[in-house]
């Protein structure tokens, strides 16, 4: 009994000589907080991504319209229209490349599209996220003024999640403010 | 044999008096506009672990900016805090905290730690102190969830103490954007991108189960969560992005706006009695507070032509949000009547204001430094600290509530 409370006291022991081990390192030392370690799933390889803009085709050799698919083609009609700082309004430049994919769509008609929504850098990543979505859809509602169904375009919104080009000046900037289209699989 | 068992009985029940000590001072008033600050000295005693507690107490506290460090050697210190570190079996403190004017004990308290981690108990001794100083409750157990860039087109949901350390990732799938806590802490609500579609989803953080909350065609925003258990998001579900709200069961839909333009980012005020959310009706992004049923909306930001990203403090009549001056972003400060509009940031470019439980501190994302990391600072723009490491590209930081 005495033992017991001669423990009690040593808890509240000032110093104590006996030797400690090194503690350990701190990374070693915390054990994972239950639940929070687990992500829900091991990160899948992306399998699809459409993203990244492939570099210009155009300049590669030339080959007959026949002998190209129409996803071929397409490549070669997609071109990104541009947009200005935090505006989603079609500029004039933009015209001739939607009319050229309006067109292209009116004539194989058995392509859907998806139109992505990007943007530059400089505004905040939440409301890039609606101003992309604003991008993709003038975009749409444009190419559904020309005669081309609404439900063969879908639109998704990068913000500015994924840029084309990642250096921090105005050319960088207006290359990433734009609607993209691909083919949809 | 039977008369020890009586005195230790007693000697149980002494010592448990002497950890319960009443609390009558303040020591801080943190309401009073200059705050002095208080001399502390802390004194440690253990085995070389002892000193990390110690430091992390005193990282804790000098973020505060309340307490001026004494040597305990020297006298010019109010209080005292003796820590006596144990670490024969598991990790004990044993906390004294000492009024030095007043030569009284005002608090004794032993935290166990057999199976708590190094910091996490020191946070706890932080808390502690803090509160016999101050009468407040300390912020030093908190969390932090953020987001970091793994690679382009991709971004990981994290959490961290509220100091960087132990970090954990919790959603490592897809592209996510914005994130909110639940009010006790438990989930975390998020909106992801996956095979082109963005949802809303929830997390628990004690099991590993993700659900979906809210899906639909477009943009799936979530912004913030109620008291009572509402959540709010910004949908463009009918074409246009507009502010709805829905409990967390996935029930009682309610769309609040109606406007040709954007609606975004809404952010429940303390009481749940408002929503202040970003919306560029105005020709420019700009920041608006109505009620929480949609009701009575005005606009709160008139400076410049890009105000977003708002965020209610939990405690004091005050919104923090991203404006955008001389083409960088900076953080801000306003009432929630439009008054005292304050700047807290000037250097670099800084987004996603999140305020502390106590609305003391505000964390945030700057690219000041080169890259893009998470920083702290008071919210009068003292006390600035990185939180995250430099090579790392972390960003949208959202303080979590006090835990249960």
């Amino acid at each position: 009994m005495k033992k017991l409370f001669v423990v009690l006291l040593l808890v509240f022991a000032v110093g104590c000589s006996k030797k400690y081990a090194k503690a350990p390192e701190e990374e070693a030392v915390k054990p994972a907080p239950p639940a929070m370690v687990e992500t829900v799933t091991p990160a899948p390889e992306v399998a699809e991504e459409v993203t990244g803009e492939q570099l210009p085709v155009i300049e590669e050799e030339k080959i007959t319209a026949e002998e190209l698919s129409p996803e071929e083609k397409a490549k070669a009609v997609f071109t990104d229209v541009l947009f200005d700082f935090d505006k989603y309004d079609i500029r004039p430049d933009a015209r001739p490349i939607l009319d050229a994919v309006a067109a292209f769509l009116n004539e194989n008609t058995e392509l859907n599209i998806i139109i992505e929504g990007h943007c530059d850098e400089r505004g905040t990543n939440e409301y890039n996220l609606a101003l992309g979505e604003r991008r993709a859809k003038s975009a749409k509602n444009y190419l559904v003024s020309l005669g081309v169904a609404p439900s063969r375009i879908i639109t998704i919104t990068y913000g500015e999640e994924k840029p084309l080009c990642t250096q921090h000046n105005e050319a960088c900037w207006q290359r990433n403010r734009r609607a993209h289209f691909v083919v949809a699989k | 044999m039977r008369k020890t068992a009586v005195i230790n009985l007693i000697c149980i029940v002494l010592l448990c008096l002497v950890l319960s000590p009443a609390q009558a001072r303040i020591y801080i008033d943190i309401t009073s506009p200059a705050i002095r600050k208080l001399p502390l000295s802390i004194n440690t005693k253990g085995p070389s672990g002892a000193k990390k507690i110690e430091w992390t107490v005193k990282s804790d506290l000098e973020a505060t900016g309340m307490f001026e460090f004494v040597d305990p050697d020297v006298p010019g210190a109010e209080i005292r805090a003796d820590l006596r570190v144990d670490t024969s079996d598991g990790l004990k403190v044993i906390l004294t905290v000492t009024d030095l004017i007043e030569n009284s004990e005002v608090l004794k308290k032993r935290l166990d730690a057999s199976s708590m981690i190094l910091r996490t108990m020191a946070h706890s001794v932080s808390n502690d102190i803090y509160n016999i100083a101050t009468g407040r409750k300390g912020i030093f157990r908190t969390r932090i969830s953020y987001l970091v860039n793994s690679s382009i087109g991709r971004k990981e949901l994290r959490v961290m103490d509220w100091d960087g350390y132990n970090s954990k990732t919790v959603v490592s799938r897809g592209l996510i954007s914005s994130h909110s806590w639940s009010g006790d802490g438990r989930f975390l609500f998020y909106s992801s991108e996956r095979n082109r579609k963005w949802k809303i989803y929830i997390r628990d953080l004690r099991r590993p189960v993700e659900t979906v909350l809210f899906s639909s065609r477009g943009l799936n925003l979530v912004g913030g969560t109620s008291p009572d258990g509402l959540v709010s998001f910004s949908s463009s579900r009918d074409g246009s992005s507009e502010i709805y709200t829905i409990d967390i069961h996935g029930k009682r839909l309610k769309k609040l706006t109606r406007s040709f333009g954007i609606d975004v980012s809404p952010v429940f005020s303390p009481d749940g009695g408002k929503i202040a959310f970003v919306s560029d009706r105005g020709g420019t992004p700009q920041i608006y507070i109505m009620n929480a049923d949609g009701s009575a909306v005005r606009r709160l930001t008139f400076e410049g032509s890009y105000n977003t990203s708002p965020s209610w403090s939990p405690a004091d009549d005050l919104i923090a949000f991203v404006g955008r001056k001389n083409g960088k972003n900076q953080i801000f400060v306003v009432k929630s009547d439009g008054s005292d509009l304050r700047q807290l940031t000037f250097s670099g470019n800084n987004e996603s204001p999140s305020f502390s439980p106590d609305g003391f501190f505000i964390a945030f994302d700057s690219d000041r430094d080169g890259g893009r990391s998470i920083y702290i600072m008071r919210s009068d723009g003292e006390g600035l600290k990185r939180i995250t490491p430099g090579y790392m590209k972390a960003m949208s930081p959202k303080w979590s509530p006090y835990f249960k």
